[in-house]
């Protein structure tokens, strides 16, 4: 038998959040996200957190070039009960053609991480590989890396949750090269704060 | 300098006022079974036949122990603190129903949760909810061992989900009787809680 120590939390929908939303029981600023299902409560922004969320934008935005655009801390949507707001994600086209709803595949998606990297490598990794992002990078400020998750992997014998099968870990002198952007050469120092 | 990275997933914290307002704006589904537990959503254990036969028979029995002057309730909300409003499977309460026609209970002489696949949680986290709201006498009908816990006398524990747990516990099988804090001359055959 099994016996969760844990109780187990009711999962809200999206239409549910965009509820509470309406209701106003959560504020558009409220440092809140819906990822599979649970508001999840979003790493406190510390200025080195911030410092690293500009310079993964404008790194991008270089990178990327015409054609697609970069947005930090805003929603996009993966499916019906996660809309979550990563702290910077490329997104294909420019921002008019998302007027009437939000990015649903990123070419790649950034989150910063201190606090928070247990999340981001477990719950969200997971979320993300579920909704099939093929370049999802943590910008590690615990250990100043960047590592990089590819091959998004169901699950199966070896892992119990989605995730990814390929997982690098890159230190500052090192360059990575996005997947959407195969010309593109970035260096990892510069996107640590 | 190096950080631990010790962050846990945190959830949004619900209010009882919110959680209430919820409900009548008709957010959740008909007939979902949630409870608000020190402000997270919960979904309660599916229940199956025995566990609904638990149910029944513990409510029929604790009406006879406690008699007149008392209401039995079964999953029946409990306003229990700021940010909990549990539906415990049985909660007897002093009074008749219309005494909370406007405003749950809130301290209810005894408290009720059959478990199965729930025990860890009706053990730890609603015992030490419940050691919180100085609740004196609560019951786990534990149908994985056959047997009845009873737990009472809170006390502050800061290892406890809610910083406080019971310091006391039984245990009694089939065959032993329980008599509720509240009713001193009553006596209930275990055997008749049991589904």
């Amino acid at each position: 038998m099994t016996q969760a120590a844990r109780p187990v939390l009711r999962r809200w929908t999206r239409h549910e959040y965009e509820r509470l939303i309406d209701h106003g029981f959560l504020d558009e600023d409220d440092p809140i996200e819906l990822l599979d299902g649970l508001l999840l409560v979003k790493e406190p922004q510390h200025s080195a957190h911030r410092t690293a969320v500009l310079l993964v934008a404008k790194a991008l935005e270089r990178a990327f070039g015409e054609g697609w655009f970069v947005q930090t801390q805003s929603p996009i949507v993966l499916g019906d009960r996660s809309e979550p707001e990563p702290d910077v994600c490329v997104v294909r086209g420019s921002p008019r053609d998302y007027v009437d709803a939000h990015p649903t595949r990123p070419a790649l998606v950034v989150e910063v991480a201190r606090s928070g990297l247990r999340l981001a490598r477990g719950r969200k990794a997971a979320a993300y590989a579920r909704a099939r992002i093929a370049d999802y990078w943590i910008v590690n400020l615990v250990d100043r890396v960047l590592e990089a998750h590819r091959e998004p992997a169901r699950p199966g014998p070896a892992r119990r949750h989605w995730g990814y099968a390929a997982i690098e870990t890159l230190g500052a002198d090192a360059t990575i090269t996005p997947l959407s952007a195969p010309s593109a050469g970035i260096r990892v120092a510069d996107l640590l704060p | 300098m190096r950080v631990m990275a010790s962050y846990e997933t945190r959830t949004r914290r619900f209010s009882r006022a919110e959680y209430e307002r919820l409900i009548d704006l008709g957010v959740f589904q008909p007939g979902e079974a949630i409870e608000l537990i020190g402000g997270e959503l919960m979904v309660a254990e599916p229940q199956g036949a025995a566990h609904y036969t638990a149910i029944r028979k513990s409510a029929k029995a604790l009406e006879a122990a406690f008699g007149p002057g008392w209401e039995v309730r079964t999953e029946g909300p409990i306003g229990l603190d700021e940010d909990s409003e549990p539906e415990p499977d049985v909660a007897v309460v002093p009074g008749s129903p219309e005494d909370y026609s406007r405003a749950h209970p809130s301290r209810p002489v005894l408290t009720v949760e059959v478990s199965e696949s729930s025990l860890a949680v009706d053990r730890q986290r609603k015992g030490s909810l419940y050691a919180r709201a100085g609740l004196a006498d609560y019951w786990v009908l534990n149908l994985v061992d056959r047997v009845l816990e009873v737990y009472r006398e809170p006390v502050p524990d800061p290892a406890g989900p809610f910083g406080w747990r019971y310091a006391s516990r039984e245990v009694f099988d089939a065959s032993a009787w329980v008599t509720p804090l509240a009713v001193p001359a009553a006596s209930i055959a275990v055997s008749r809680l049991l589904p």
